[in-house]
């Protein structure tokens, strides 16, 4: 209980600092820094060819945030030695691993970076890396590479700076279009231009691109056959009519689990096998099944039905077969979400109207609150590192783009872009 | 000699045969003629000898004569008839193009009147559509008909059979609480449970179609009870 106050104390004062701070593009909501984490000083770039104020926006901060957001890595925030300190200087005042960065911009505009770390206690590198960029990319992508490969020499995997979200957004009201946004919130690109509802994105491991539109009156399945082919119907084959839904690529790619719904008001799902176009019923036509969400071997499924009253996340083999209830308590638990490693789910679960994510621990068959709060936490997606989640919150606007570390500490605005909804998180490169 | 059997007779037939035929007239020769016949014709009538017949009529070997023939012309009356046809022939485009005008005059008030049927009749038929497909509401997570609505899917299903070339597309709205594609299937239930309840009124459901549209397309988007209530809801609308 004083647990639960302390956690309401801190959404207000976030609210409070978050409208502060509305002016930023992106601001840290909560943030605690673990134990656990590496402590990272950063010296000031060293910068030729470039502004200075250039770099301090497009990659220092960039570089800072990505870090920060790792999980994995604390920013030495305070109490900062002079950028030619001697090592033991920085080592006294906290940090573990020390990073110097050299920028340069050649006179036909490409970039260079060269990053080096520095064990302060060792006194020796543990990281030297050089990148080469065409003119064309932006600053701030050399800081998302640079901050994916610290991770990954800390880690052994590679981090998600350069991750991208996939989602849904209003353009007008009745019009909903897919956009991708980078992890930080910027390069917003649109995917589709139907002028209509267009929903319920998904992409498959080599970013082919799934969704559902509305573009010919009844919804029907679109996406792309191949990579970086052209967006076609992929179901049904015929006029159809009635509700399609929620579809979700297999882990291979060559498998689409959605949701169609019958006149009678029963939804089941369905496995639409690409290469032979054949659509297989997986659930018995007793009332809602939707949302499936794939393990990562691709054999089993989880997904929403209301076939005991309200709706509750449910498992099954990909044959239907082997159905077990997974959530027990709550009156409305919806959205499961099948983490990369397959140890967990994320869902939302209801309480006292709004909503608030989940996770339940395959292994130990325990789920945990990550959110909790006055306003409302919708459609939980993985990070690919399995070690965020993005989900949509009107905590301080119209159903926008938030992160959160598993632990609900560390939530963090992604963009100020109101009316998302159903992010999904794909590696960037 | 072997020769001499067809050169002899070849050579008497053609003989005879030039002996026989006249040579063709030239056109300078039929022209000549032509021109000799006509100034007889008009000397002829310049005498006021206008002859009653035309000697060249039976002239099988001088047809081109009957050009030059002339008798009795009298030109007052030529003119005269020539007027009475022109008029004649201007009385009867008049009446035509009269005829036609009063035929497009009649088929344009025909249509005129056609339209202004069809124009009535759908006017009421949109006018009975408007008054019968109402809007009704569901409770929250639910998608039973209520009491209260019953009486509008009675007149739906009256209106139903009144026009029975109708056809409606019954969508399902959900309130923003809740997951997107959960809404959609609940939506979905919501349409399928007015269709059956039509269905039992006794209108066959072939006449209908169910789309839902989930939360994604609210008429109020205040997060409070009374927006809420507003968009849970199954609209009827013509297809």
């Amino acid at each position: 209980m004083p647990r639960f106050l302390i956690r309401t104390f801190l959404c207000a004062l976030a609210v409070f600092l978050g409208a502060g701070l509305a002016a930023q593009q992106t601001e840290v909501v909560l943030s605690a820094t673990s134990s656990a984490k590496l402590v990272l000083a950063m010296t000031s770039p060293k910068v030729s060819g470039l502004d200075e104020a250039t770099v301090g926006t497009e990659f220092t901060a960039v570089l800072r945030r990505d870090l920060d957001e790792t999980g994995v890595i604390a920013m030495l925030q305070e109490r900062l030695p002079a950028d030619g300190a001697p090592t033991k200087a920085w080592r006294e005042a906290g940090a573990q691993w020390l990073l110097s960065t050299k920028l340069t911009r050649a006179a036909n505009g490409d970039l260079q970076l060269e990053a080096t770390a520095l064990d302060t206690a060792a006194e020796k590198g543990v990281f030297t890396r050089t990148y080469n960029a065409n003119k064309i990319v932006p600053v701030r992508y050399l800081a998302h590479y640079l901050a994916d490969d610290l991770v990954g020499r800390l880690t052994g995997e590679k981090g998600v700076a350069s991750s991208r979200i996939v989602f849904v957004r209003q353009v007008s009201p009745g019009v909903k279009e897919i956009f991708q946004v980078d992890r930080d919130g910027a390069g917003l690109i649109p995917l589709t231009r139907h002028g209509s509802l267009t929903l319920s994105p998904t992409v498959a491991g080599d970013g082919r691109l799934a969704y559902v539109t509305y573009k010919g009156g009844a919804p029907e399945i679109w996406g792309q056959r191949r990579k970086d082919g052209p967006h076609e119907k992929l179901y049904p084959a015929g006029g159809g009519g009635g509700l399609v839904s929620s579809p979700a690529w297999s882990p291979d790619g060559k498998r689409l689990a959605f949701v169609q719904g019958d006149r009678r008001g029963n939804s089941d799902i369905m496995v639409l096998d690409l290469a032979t176009g054949r659509a297989r019923r997986l659930t018995d036509g007793n009332g809602i099944n939707t949302e499936p969400s794939w393990n990562p071997a691709g054999t089993q499924l989880a997904f929403t039905s209301d076939r005991e009253g309200g709706p509750q996340v449910f498992l099954m083999q990909d044959d239907g077969s082997n159905l077990r209830k997974l959530t027990t308590e709550g009156l409305y638990n919806a959205s499961p979400s099948w983490s990369p490693n397959g140890a967990m789910v994320a869902y939302v679960s209801r309480f006292e109207g709004k909503f608030d994510l989940f996770i339940y621990k395959l292994g130990e068959g325990k789920a945990y609150q990550i959110t909790t709060g006055v306003s409302t936490s919708e459609s939980p997606a993985w990070s690919p590192d399995e070690r965020r989640l993005v989900f949509t919150s009107n905590r301080f606007g119209p159903s926008q783009l938030f992160t959160t570390d598993l632990s609900g500490r560390q939530i963090l605005r992604m963009s100020e872009l109101g009316g998302c909804q159903s992010p999904r998180w794909l590696r960037g490169r | 000699m072997r020769y001499g059997t067809y050169l002899v007779p070849a050579a008497i037939v053609l003989t005879l045969g030039s002996l026989a035929c006249k040579p063709p007239k030239t056109a300078e020769q039929i022209k000549a003629e032509t021109q000799a016949a006509f100034a007889e014709g008009v000397q002829a009538f310049k005498d006021g000898k206008a002859r009653e017949t035309n000697p060249y009529v039976n002239d099988k070997e001088n047809a081109h004569k009957m050009q030059g023939w002339y008798e009795g012309w009298d030109k007052a009356k030529a003119d005269k008839d020539a007027a009475d046809k022109a008029a004649a022939d201007k009385a009867a485009a008049d009446k035509a193009a009269a005829d036609a005008k009063a035929a497009a005059d009649r088929a344009a008030a025909e249509e005129a009147a056609r339209k202004a049927a069809e124009a009535e009749k759908a006017a009421a038929f949109k006018k009975a559509a408007d008054a019968a497909l109402v809007t009704i509401h569901f409770d929250y997570d639910k998608s039973e008909i209520k009491e209260k609505d019953r009486a509008i899917l009675q007149g739906i299903a009256d209106f139903m059979k009144a026009f029975p070339a109708a056809k409606v597309e019954i969508e399902g709205h959900c309130d923003e609480r809740g997951t997107n594609e959960y809404n959609l299937a609940l939506g979905n239930k919501r349409a399928a449970a007015a269709l059956a309840y039509l269905k039992t009124l006794g209108v066959d459901e072939a006449r209908f179609t169910t789309i839902s549209y989930g939360k994604e397309k609210p008429l109020c988007t205040e997060a409070k009870e009374a927006c809420w209530s507003q968009n849970r809801r199954g609209e009827f609308k013509l297809k």
